[in-house]
């Protein structure tokens, strides 16, 4: 493996802190990755929100996986203002991995959303959940009470 | 209609099977009652902790700081919100009635926010004992919650609380390191919170818990709480702070530290609202629900959003 695979295969295994087993490549936020002949090493992420909360945490945690590639003399971790991720930048993988661990549907624009339990579709209770990223929605065919990613634009047409 | 049962007795037996109860079976009355009245609790708990945690959000220093603080509101008030909703579902009380209990001190929440968190030290030894313990209260019902809908809603909850967690260990480590001045400030919150932090754990477990027959609890009080003293402790010491509990017992053969005696008598003024920032918090959680009236109204009149029909909160 070259050392820009070496560092990939690292920061992959950087969870989100919401999401402990969901990687924050699976999640969309590595944008940019540069690694000098040194083995300087610029990490670009971008925020699923500008206010989240665990931006320092997630790159410290990028910064200590990095730090300790083999052939890698420094690391820098950088919050990039452009672009504005959506949610289309989440894999398949972390979808079904949100719906099947944590009930959470992903919305993409404004598609109606799935109950991750029963398949129907759900109903908007409140565009502000818990996080900034998330709504609240509910399932009028299993009663599931839904949480919902969504993009910043918030769904909305 | 789901699933019923022919006696309790059967219904029991499917619970020690690790049978799991969805909101539309036919559960005894008893269970359903027991269950809503902790996920009503809960739910209560957490949107008081919001509150709290929002009054905070112009003292808090530091911008990275009070960032974290405004997170961790819209968290907690959003927890109430979708554990309203898992309550509500349960056909016993509308969210709107549960409100006005709430507001009218007619039903219950933590017995540490019956307490005013005066000092940025409190603020720090809250995010980090008591979080802590309620983290470690949530976690033993998650892990063998047989009512389905609020065991899902609590792995959210509970990834979300480790978070906050780790936030209130970095605020812990940035105070304990700092000046002394900073330190006596810790030192004075701990003297403050120690106990009901513990207390939060409640008294020893009956024997007749239905919590824990009847698997809403994984857990006995009494071992959640030696459990947190055993974490808590030593590591507070190791950091220079002194433990409020002159009885505190390091056994060093054993590696066990073990609390002294435990006056339950605050947590039973809390209980009964009569904690020390009880009325004056109840008030304010009931003017604050006045004051924001006009964004419901105004929410309710929104028009529709496509895509979906948009039944806005009450």
């Amino acid at each position: 493996m070259t050392t820009v695979e070496r560092v990939r295969t690292a920061i992959a295994s950087v969870d989100d802190p919401e999401y402990p087993g969901i990687s924050v490549v699976d999640l969309g936020l590595l944008e940019t990755l540069d690694v000098t002949l040194d083995g300087h090493v610029v990490v670009g992420l971008i925020p699923t929100f500008s206010g989240c909360p665990a931006l320092s945490m997630i790159a410290n945690d990028v910064r200590a996986v990095v730090g300790s590639v083999d052939g890698v003399s420094s690391c820098d971790v950088r919050w990039l203002g452009a672009p504005a991720w959506t949610v289309d930048r989440v894999s398949d993988e972390a979808r079904q991995a949100m719906a099947q661990e944590f009930t959470v549907a992903v919305r993409i624009g404004v598609e109606p959303v799935s109950c991750p339990r029963c398949g129907a579709p759900t109903t908007e209770t409140s565009l502000f959940g818990p996080s900034r990223c998330r709504a609240v929605h509910s399932c009028p065919a299993c009663s599931e009470v839904v949480e919902v990613m969504r993009s910043s634009s918030g769904g909305r047409a | 209609m789901g699933r019923s049962w022919a006696s309790m007795v059967a219904f029991e037996a499917f619970l020690d099977d690790g049978g799991i109860v969805e909101v539309d079976d036919d559960m005894p009355d008893a269970y359903r009652q027991a269950v809503f009245a902790f996920i009503e609790m809960h739910a209560n708990s957490e949107l008081m902790g919001g509150l709290t945690e929002r009054d905070w959000i112009p003292k808090t220093p530091g911008l990275r700081h009070k960032m974290a603080v405004l997170a961790k509101t819209q968290d907690e008030i959003g927890h109430g919100h979708l554990l309203y909703m898992v309550a509500a579902d349960m056909g016993i009380k509308h969210r709107r009635e549960m409100l006005e209990d709430l507001f009218a001190g007619r039903s219950r929440f933590h017995n540490v926010f019956h307490y005013r968190a005066k000092t940025w030290g409190d603020q720090v030894a809250i995010s980090f004992l008591v979080d802590a313990a309620a983290l470690a209260t949530q976690q033993a019902v998650f892990k063998n919650c047989s009512y389905g809908p609020y065991r899902r809603i609590l792995k959210r909850i509970i990834t979300e609380e480790g978070f906050h967690m780790r936030m209130g260990e970095e605020r812990m480590l940035l105070i304990a390191e700092g000046t002394e001045i900073q330190r006596a400030l810790f030192q004075a919150s701990l003297d403050d919170w120690w106990w009901p932090a513990l207390q939060l754990f409640g008294p020893d477990s009956q024997p007749d818990d239905v919590l824990l027959r009847w698997h809403i609890k994984s857990e006995r009080n009494e071992v959640l709480r030696a459990r947190w003293v055993q974490k808590f402790a030593p590591l507070l010491i190791s950091y220079g702070f002194t433990i409020p509990d002159p009885d505190l017992v390091h056994d060093p053969e054993a590696g066990t530290w073990t609390s002294g005696p435990i006056d339950w008598e605050p947590l039973r003024r809390t209980l009964a609202m009569g904690g020390p920032d009880s009325a004056r918090r109840i008030a304010d959680a009931a003017a604050n629900w006045a004051d924001t009236g006009w964004v419901r109204e105004a929410m309710d009149h929104a028009p529709e959003r496509a895509p979906g029909p948009a039944g806005a909160a009450v």
